[in-house]
C-alpha cells in the first residue's frame, strides 16, 4: 500500500514536470532538408523561427504561392534574423508525397526563399506538433517556447487574390515579438487541406 | 389552372466538374407571388469524394453559394443537413459523401407578375477532397414561372421536401444546458419522459474553436436519465466561446412525435470556465476507439509507476499460481543439482527470462495488433478461445503425465533434437521461459485480467511496458537463483524425496486440467466436454505406448502410440476447427435465478424504467468472478439485500468473445473482468472492487437510500 502510494506520487510528481515544460515549449525535432541535410530545430536557440507546414499538391498552399505571399513573408521576416522552415509531413506512403529533390525544385520554382525546406516523410514531426492543415503555421521564441500556432490568415479560402487583402497572424505575431511585445493572437484555428498523415 | 401550369419551369443542365455533378433544383414548380419557395444546391460527389459542412472540422472549407436573385427577392441562410464524422487519417472532417441537398429559403415579392418568368441564379463554391483537394464552383441556375399556385416539382419535390423534414432543429422536451469544466464541456441533454435510447450521440459545434474535431466524445446516463456528452474543447479557443451551438446525431435517431429524426440543433449558453485543450499529438492510440460510449468519470485511474510495479508483483506471484509452480520449482531444484558449472547456469537464467519477457511481448503485441484491426478483444481472450482451451489441457494434461511418470520428455523428442538442445543449453532455457508464460496464460487472465486489461487500454508502450514489467517478475526468482549459486543453499539437499515431490506436484496440473474443462463446458456444450476428455484419455494411453516403444520393447508400440495420437486429433479436431465461440453458447448465455442476461440494451431499458441496476462482468475462466460470485453474490444474504432494494440483476457473461460485453467494458474503462457496476436512479454509477466482500456490496446498497417495502404477491 506504502509502495503503491510513493509510486503514484512519483508518478505524478514526474508527469506536471513533463506536462508544464511540455505545454510552453515547441517539440524539438531533427529533420534532412531537400539536400538531405540534417536540420535541428535546437540549433536555432536564440533566434525567432516559423514553421510553415507545407505541400505543393494542396490548393490553399498554392493560393499563397501563386500570389506570392508566402514567399515575401518568407523574405521579409529572413532578412530580420527570423529563420523560416517550410516542413512538409505528407506522409511517404501517401500519393502526395515529395522526395526531397521534388520539394527542393517546387521551392525553388517558386522562388520561396526559407532557410530550410524539410521532409517529414514519416509524418512524426507533424503529429508531435499536432499539425492539421496545410498551410499552418508557428511561431518559436528564440527560449524554444511557442508564441503562435495556427492560421496563416483570416480569410480561410482557396483564391490567391485574398491573401493579400488578409489579416496575416504571422506577420502580426512577430511584429509584436520582435518589437518585445506579447503576441496577442496566440492561436488560431487553422485553414486548409488535411495534412496527410 | 393547367394551362398556368404548362409554363414548365426552365432548369439549366447539371454542371459537371472533375468531380462534382452541381444543380440548382426547385421544391416547387412555379413562383407563387408573396409565397417562399426552397431551392436546393445539389451537390453529387464522385464516389469517395466529399464536400464540407459549415464548420468543415479539422480542416476544409465549408460550400458557399452567392445568389444572383431578381429584385425582390428574400433570401435565407443555407439549412444545412447534420454532417458526417469524415476521419482522415488522425484527424476528423465534417461534411458529406456520395450526395448532398444544400437547401435555401427564398421569398418571392407579392409584386411579381403572374405569367412572367424569373431567372434565380447562384454561383455556389465548395473544396471536394478525397486525398487531394480541389476547390471547385459552378454558376448555376434555373428559370420559373410565376403563377398563382404551385405543384411539387416531379423530380426534385419529394426529395427537397425530405430533405427539409431532415434539417436538425431543436426537439420539444429535451432540456440542455452546457458546461465547461476545464478543458472540457459537458453537454447534458435531458429527454422527456418515454422517450427511446437514441443510442450513441455525436456532437458537432456549428463553429470552429469550441470543441476538438477529432477529440473522443465520451457518453455516460445518469440516474435521472439524462445524457452527458463530455466533448474535448479545441486545442484553439475562439475568444467568443460563449455559447454551445451545433448539431446532436444518434446512431438510433431521436423520436419526435413518433416520427424518427436523425439529429437534433442544441445552442445553448457555455457557463462555467473552458480552457484550451491539450495540444494533441496526433498519435493514434491502438484499441483507444473501442467505443465513443465511454464513462469518463468512471475510468479506474492507476499511474503508469504504479501499473509497472503492480505487474511485477504479479509477475513474482505467477510463480506460485498452481500452472506454474509445479514447473517452475522442478527446474529450480534442477538447478540445484548443480550439474552445470556457475557460468552456464547464469547464462541459462539470462535465457530463460528473455524467453519469459518475449513470449510476453509476443501475446501482448498480438493483442494490440488484433485490436488495431478492429478486433474486439480484452485480456483473456486467449481463454475466449474454445481450441485455445482445448489446447491448454491437453498441455497440461501432459506434463502432468510427466510428472507423474508417465513418459520423460526426453524420451519424447527425437534424439537428434535431444542432443542438439543438450549442446545448448541456452536454448533450452530460453524455450522453457517460452512454456513457462504459456503455461502461465491460464493463470494471468483469472486472476490479473482486470489489471492487464487496463494496461492494454493505455498507449502501446505503457502496454508493453507493463507485460515487460510482469515478464520480469515471473522470472526473477528463477534468474536470481541462477546468478547466485549461494541462494541456492535454501533450497532443500537434492534426495529422493524429489520424486516424490515431482510425482505430488502433477495434481495441482490435472486440477487446472479439470478447470479448463469446466471453462470448455461453460463456452459450448456437454458433448465437447466429452470429446475433450476422451481426448485425453487417448493422448495418455499414447503417451505411454510411446515410453514402452522407447524403452525398447518394439516396433508394434511405436504404431499404437501414432494410432493413438491420431484419433486424439480425429477426436479433438471438431472442437478445434469447430465455429469460433462466436455462436451462442448453451451453457453461458442462460441466465439463472433473478439474473437477467446482458443485451445492449438491457441496463439502459431498466435503467430508463427507473430501477437501480446491479451488473456482474464475469466469465467461466475468471477464478476471482467465481469466487466472488460463490462467496458474496449468490450468498442469502446478498441476494435478500438486493430483492429488498429492488435491484434488478444483470450477468454480462464474457466466457466466449462478445464484442456487446467488450463495448461496454471499455466505457467502464475496462478490458477484462470482475467488474461490478451498480447504477443508482439519479446518481452517478458506483463500481465495487474487484475481489468483493459481502459488507462492500450492503455498504453499496446502503447508499440506495431506505429499503423500499416489498410486497409479496
Amino acid at each position: 500500500m506504502f509502495l503503491r502510494a510513493c509510486s503514484t506520487f512519483v508518478a505524478l510528481a514526474l508527469s506536471f514536470a513533463a506536462a508544464s515544460a511540455w505545454a510552453a515549449a515547441a517539440p524539438d525535432f531533427t529533420l534532412n532538408d531537400s539536400a538531405g541535410k540534417p536540420v535541428r530545430l535546437s540549433d536555432f536557440r536564440g533566434k525567432y523561427v516559423v514553421l510553415e507546414w507545407t505541400n505543393p499538391e494542396c490548393p490553399f498552399v498554392r493560393k499563397h504561392y501563386t500570389s506570392g505571399n508566402m514567399q515575401e513573408l518568407q523574405k521579409e521576416w529572413g532578412a530580420r534574423d527570423v529563420v523560416w522552415l517550410a516542413v512538409n509531413s505528407t506522409n511517404q506512403s501517401r500519393s502526395e508525397y515529395k522526395t526531397p529533390q521534388q520539394m527542393g525544385e517546387w521551392m525553388r520554382a517558386k522562388g520561396a526563399a526559407p532557410e530550410a525546406t524539410l521532409v517529414d516523410a514519416t509524418s512524426a514531426t507533424g503529429r508531435a506538433y499536432g499539425a492539421k492543415t496545410t498551410p499552418q503555421m508557428f511561431v518559436i521564441g528564440p527560449d524554444g517556447g511557442m508564441l503562435y500556432n495556427g492560421a496563416i490568415d483570416d480569410r480561410r479560402s482557396s483564391n490567391p487574390a485574398d491573401a493579400k487583402v488578409a489579416n496575416n497572424y504571422v506577420r502580426a505575431a512577430l511584429t509584436e515579438a520582435l518589437a518585445g511585445k506579447p503576441v496577442s493572437v496566440a492561436g488560431t484555428t487553422p485553414y486548409g487541406c488535411s495534412v496527410k498523415y | 389552372m393547367a394551362t398556368a401550369l404548362s409554363l414548365g419551369p426552365a432548369q439549366a443542365a447539371p454542371v459537371k466538374t472533375e468531380h462534382v455533378q452541381a444543380e440548382l433544383v426547385p421544391e416547387r414548380t412555379a413562383l407563387v407571388p408573396g409565397r417562399p419557395i426552397t431551392l436546393a444546391l445539389r451537390l453529387k460527389m464522385a464516389e469517395g469524394w466529399h464536400t464540407y459542412w459549415r464548420n468543415p472540422g479539422d480542416s476544409g472549407l465549408p460550400t458557399t453559394i452567392t445568389w444572383k436573385l431578381p429584385d425582390g427577392m428574400g433570401v435565407g441562410a443555407i439549412q444545412w443537413p447534420a454532417p458526417h464524422a469524415l476521419p482522415t487519417g488522425p484527424l476528423v472532417n465534417y461534411g458529406y459523401e456520395n450526395e448532398v441537398l444544400l437547401l435555401t429559403g427564398l421569398t418571392v415579392p407579392p409584386d411579381a407578375v403572374v405569367g412572367s418568368t424569373l431567372k434565380l441564379a447562384a454561383r455556389a463554391d465548395w473544396l471536394v477532397c478525397k486525398d487531394v483537394c480541389i476547390p471547385e464552383g459552378a454558376d448555376l441556375d434555373v428559370t420559373l414561372p410565376v403563377a398563382e399556385r404551385s405543384d411539387p416539382y416531379p423530380q426534385w419535390g419529394s426529395a427537397i421536401a425530405a430533405a427539409r423534414l431532415a434539417i436538425p432543429t431543436p426537439l420539444q422536451g429535451w432540456q440542455v444546458a452546457a458546461r465547461g469544466d476545464g478543458a472540457r464541456v459537458a453537454l447534458t441533454l435531458t429527454p422527456p419522459e418515454g422517450v427511446a435510447d437514441p443510442g450513441v450521440m455525436q456532437f458537432f459545434p456549428n463553429d470552429e474553436g469550441r470543441i476538438e474535431p477529432s477529440g473522443k466524445q465520451l457518453q455516460k446516463r445518469d440516474g435521472t436519465g439524462t445524457y452527458v456528452l463530455t466533448l474535448p474543447a479545441a486545442t484553439q479557443l475562439a475568444p467568443d466561446f460563449k455559447r454551445v451551438a451545433g448539431v446532436v446525431t444518434a446512431s438510433k435517431g431521436f423520436t419526435e412525435q413518433g416520427e424518427q429524426v436523425a439529429a437534433m440543433t442544441v445552442d445553448v449558453p457555455l457557463v462555467g470556465l473552458v480552457t484550451a485543450g491539450a495540444k494533441t499529438s496526433l498519435t493514434p492510440a491502438p484499441g483507444a476507439d473501442l467505443s465513443p460510449q465511454a464513462g469518463a468519470d468512471a475510468v479506474s485511474q492507476v499511474s503508469f509507476a504504479a501499473a509497472i510495479l503492480l505487474a511485477f508483483l504479479g509477475g513474482l506471484i505467477l510463480n506460485l499460481m498452481p500452472c506454474v509452480f509445479p514447473v517452475l520449482s522442478l527446474k529450480a531444484l534442477h538447478l540445484a543439482e548443480g550439474h552445470e558449472d556457475a557460468r552456464v547456469q547464469r547464462l541459462q537464467g539470462i535465457a530463460f527470462a528473455a524467453g519469459v519477457i518475449a513470449t510476453f511481448l509476443a501475446l501482448a503485441g498480438l493483442l494490440l495488433i488484433l485490436r488495431a484491426t478492429g478486433e474486439q478483444l480484452g485480456w483473456g481472450f486467449q481463454l475466449q478461445s474454445p481450441p485455445m482451451v482445448v489446447g491448454l489441457a491437453v498441455l497440461f494434461f501432459a506434463l502432468g503425465l510427466n510428472l507423474s511418470g508417465v513418459f520423460e520428455f526426453t524420451s519424447l523428442v527425437p534424439s537428434a533434437a535431444a542432443g542438439w538442445t543438450a549442446k545448448n543449453p541456452y536454448v533450452d532455457s530460453l524455450l522453457s521461459g517460452v512454456l513457462a508464460v504459456v503455461i502461465a496464460s491460464p493463470c494471468t487472465a483469472p486472476f490479473m485480467g482486470a489489471a492487464l486489461g487496463f494496461a492494454l487500454s493505455q498507449s502501446a508502450i505503457v502496454a508493453l511496458s507493463v507485460f515487460v514489467a510482469l515478464g520480469l517478475g515471473m522470472a526473477l526468482p528463477y534468474a536470481l537463483l541462477a546468478w547466485f549459486p549461494a541462494w541456492r543453499r535454501v533450497l532443500p539437499r537434492p534426495g529422493a524425496w524429489m520424486e516424490r515431490l515431482k510425482q505430488l506436484l502433477a495434481f495441482p496440473l490435472y486440477a487446472t486440467v479439470a478447470w479448463l474443462i469446466w471453462v470448455l463446458g461453460a463456452q459450448m456444450d456437454n458433448d465437447a466436454v466429452v470429446r475433450l476428455l476422451v481426448t485425453l484419455v487417448i493422448v495418455a494411453f499414447g503417451l505411454w505406448s510411446w515410453r514402452l516403444y522407447r524403452g525398447g520393447t518394439g516396433r508394434s508400440w511405436a504404431a499404437a502410440s501414432a494410432v493413438a495420437l491420431v484419433c486424439a486429433g480425429v477426436v479433438v479436431w471438431p472442437l478445434v476447427h469447430g465455429n469460433d465461440s462466436e455462436a451462442p453458447g448453451p451453457v453461458a448465455s442462460v441466465p439463472t435465478g433473478p439474473w437477467q442476461s446482458f443485451t445492449a440494451t438491457t441496463v439502459s431499458d431498466l435503467r430508463n424504467a427507473g430501477h437501480p441496476v446491479f451488473v456482474d462482468f464475469t466469465a467461466a475462466w475468471c477464478v476471482t468472478c467465481q469466487v466472488n460470485k460463490r462467496m458474496v453474490l449468490n450468498s442469502p444474504q446478498i441476494r435478500d439485500a438486493f430483492a429488498s432494494h429492488g435491484v434488478e440483476l444483470v450477468r454480462a457473461d464474457w466466457t466466449r468473445r462478445d464484442p456487446v460485453i467488450t463495448r461496454a467494458l471499455a466505457a467502464l474503462g475496462r478490458q477484462g473482468v470482475p467488474v461490478y457496476v451498480l447504477y443508482r436512479p439519479g446518481r452517478e454509477p458506483l463500481m465495487l472492487p474487484e475481489i468483493l466482500k459481502k459488507r462492500t456490496v450492503l455498504d453499496a446498497l446502503a447508499t440506495l437510500g431506505p429499503v423500499q417495502t416489498v410486497t409479496l404477491n
